[in-house]
């Protein structure tokens, strides 16, 4: 009964800020204008590539697969909301302190909020990117691979808040964390193979890369979504699951160690 | 007379563009880590960019006649100008804000040009990072001969003046529109894009685009019709593309402020 109530707590905290999320429908739609402008120059750019190298495929990609990789993997990155920013006016506030006595656990509550926004930014995104996609390259070859992205997204974007949360934590001692969270979306943007699939990267680095989280986030969703018939699905999950789990753990480690050290300015 | 009809105002004008300029440094630097991170953020940005196109490049060496060398140019120039606008003259992307808010009066009662006093009383310290990042990816890939210095300091002029003009144009939308700040931000943040990448790439309507209305194209192909071999046309191109922004950014301005309303936030410049 215990458990239950406890889950119907952030049930409705998810419900909130997904009610809150949806008065700026309209407002998320013009920002994700810029979602198009990237989109339109990638398929400039990936269009005059192919055509350069004269290949149906490049890296086992055909054109049409690496376009609606990058609407994928755009959508998704853009659907992100800043943890750090967050986090770094809680404590500069003084919010936190309210935060911490309520009777929720912390990262529990940032995690419903960061889903629930993830979930109405992550369909205005699909939803434009989509219909790019199917007006200028036609459906998707693998239709069956954008089924499962749904889960392999979900498992994404948690492994992303879990990453984030681990740095946006730092604000418990040094308040401010934008600058390294703006190194880590780098590395996702790069190495985490948002802005090209990790196959098109020299050996050496392709092998680095495969040990890394960092893979977890966007590119094992895209990859699933336009190459279903290259990705073992269960393995891919398994991946995330585990990356999950290990970073859930240094974010709650992190979160113990910090609460105890927090000096709380204002309130 | 008045202090500009006076002799010397020229020098006193300079004199008070650098002050402006040292003081906003001296403010920035009081938070030393924080200017530190703030810029070293921003050479990161750019960073994993050249990271990008560095393993763009070694998979396809040549794309529609441009190489890595051309790419690399292109990244110094265009976050070179944005950088150098937003350093020295910081304001130029917050002139809609500041017009829908009424916080034009404080710049309105001092007796300097009102243009110049908005543009140059902010200064963006991330913006130094793209300027630091500017000059040593053309340390690495430019030209560094004395015509290849010049071409390059050429280039960053030119693009600068496009940045900080196109910027106003868009902005002074809020004299006419009112709340355009979201609008004129989307339009800058598009003609930053599009310099990002060759126009070698686009073809049709998208050139098109790159020439007229966002004038991305006159700077992204500074690196192939200035540095790499100069082309008179292009050139006469983009000296009249500077032209035209510089005359109409500052005709604009000065028309959209005779409708300019008063708010009644208090401000002050020291």
């Amino acid at each position: 009964m215990n458990a239950l109530t406890k889950t119907f707590k952030y049930v409705y905290i998810g419900r909130i800020t997904l009610r809150n999320q949806l008065a700026y429908v309209v407002d998320f739609l013009v920002r994700s204008l810029f979602l198009l402008l990237i989109l339109y120059i990638f398929l400039q750019l990936w269009r005059t590539t192919y055509a350069g190298e004269g290949t149906a495929t490049i890296a086992g990609y055909s054109f049409r697969q690496l376009m609606w990789y990058l609407v994928v993997t755009e959508s998704m990155t853009l659907a992100c909301p800043s943890l750090c920013t967050k986090l770094e006016e809680e404590v500069k506030s003084g919010d936190v302190a309210i935060k911490l006595v309520r009777p929720i656990h912390f990262i529990a509550f940032h995690y419903t909020e960061y889903m629930s926004e993830v979930a109405i930014r992550f369909t205005v995104n699909s939803v434009l990117g989509g219909m790019l996609g199917l007006a200028v390259l036609g459906p998707p070859e693998h239709a069956i691979g954008f089924l499962w992205l749904p889960v392999v997204a979900f498992a994404g974007f948690t492994l992303n808040f879990m990453l984030g949360m681990t740095i946006a934590l730092s604000a418990f001692w040094v308040e401010e964390t934008r600058g390294l969270e703006f190194v880590y979306n780098k590395f996702l943007f790069t190495v985490g193979g948002m802005l090209m699939p990790i196959e098109l990267f020299p050996e050496a680095l392709q092998h680095v890369v495969r040990w890394l989280p960092l893979q977890g986030v966007v590119y094992a969703p895209a990859k699933t979504a336009v190459a279903f018939d290259s990705v073992d699905v269960p393995s891919l999950l398994l991946m995330q699951a585990g990356w999950i789990v290990v970073f859930g753990l240094i974010a709650a480690a992190v979160y113990l160690r910090g609460v105890k050290k927090l000096n709380v300015n204002g309130g | 007379m008045s202090d500009y009809a006076m002799p010397g105002k020229s020098k006193r004008l300079l004199w008070f563009v650098w002050a402006c300029w040292k003081s906003n440094l001296l403010g920035a630097m009081e938070f030393r880590l924080s200017f530190l991170l703030m810029a070293g953020t921003m050479l990161i940005n750019d960073v994993v960019w050249i990271i990008f196109w560095g393993l763009y490049f070694r998979r396809f060496p040549v794309v529609n006649g441009w190489e890595l060398q051309d790419v690399m140019m292109l990244w110094a120039v265009s976050a070179g100008g944005v950088g150098l606008m937003s350093t020295l003259f910081g304001n130029s992307s917050r002139i809609a804000g500041l017009v829908v808010s009424g916080q034009l009066d404080v710049y309105l009662s001092q007796p300097k040009p009102v243009l110049l006093h908005v543009l140059i009383s902010r200064m963006s310290i991330s913006a130094i990072g793209d300027v630091a990042f500017s000059l040593l990816v053309y340390g690495f890939y430019g030209d560094r001969s004395l015509i290849g210095l010049a071409k390059f300091g050429l280039a960053l002029a030119l693009a600068t003046l496009i940045f900080i003009f196109f910027t106003v144009v868009v902005n002074c939308l809020a004299f006419w529109l009112g709340g355009t700040d979201g609008l004129s931000a989307q339009l800058f943040n598009a003609l930053v894009t599009f310099t990002t990448y060759p126009t070698g790439i686009f073809r049709g309507a998208g050139k098109l685009l790159l020439f007229t209305v966002v004038p991305a194209g006159f700077i992204s192909y500074l690196p192939i019709g200035l540095l790499r071999d100069a082309d008179p046309l292009f050139m006469l191109g983009v000296v009249g593309v500077v032209g035209v922004l510089t005359v109409g950014g500052i005709w604009l301005f000065y028309t959209g402020l005779k409708r300019y309303t008063s708010g009644n936030m208090m401000g002050l410049r020291r």
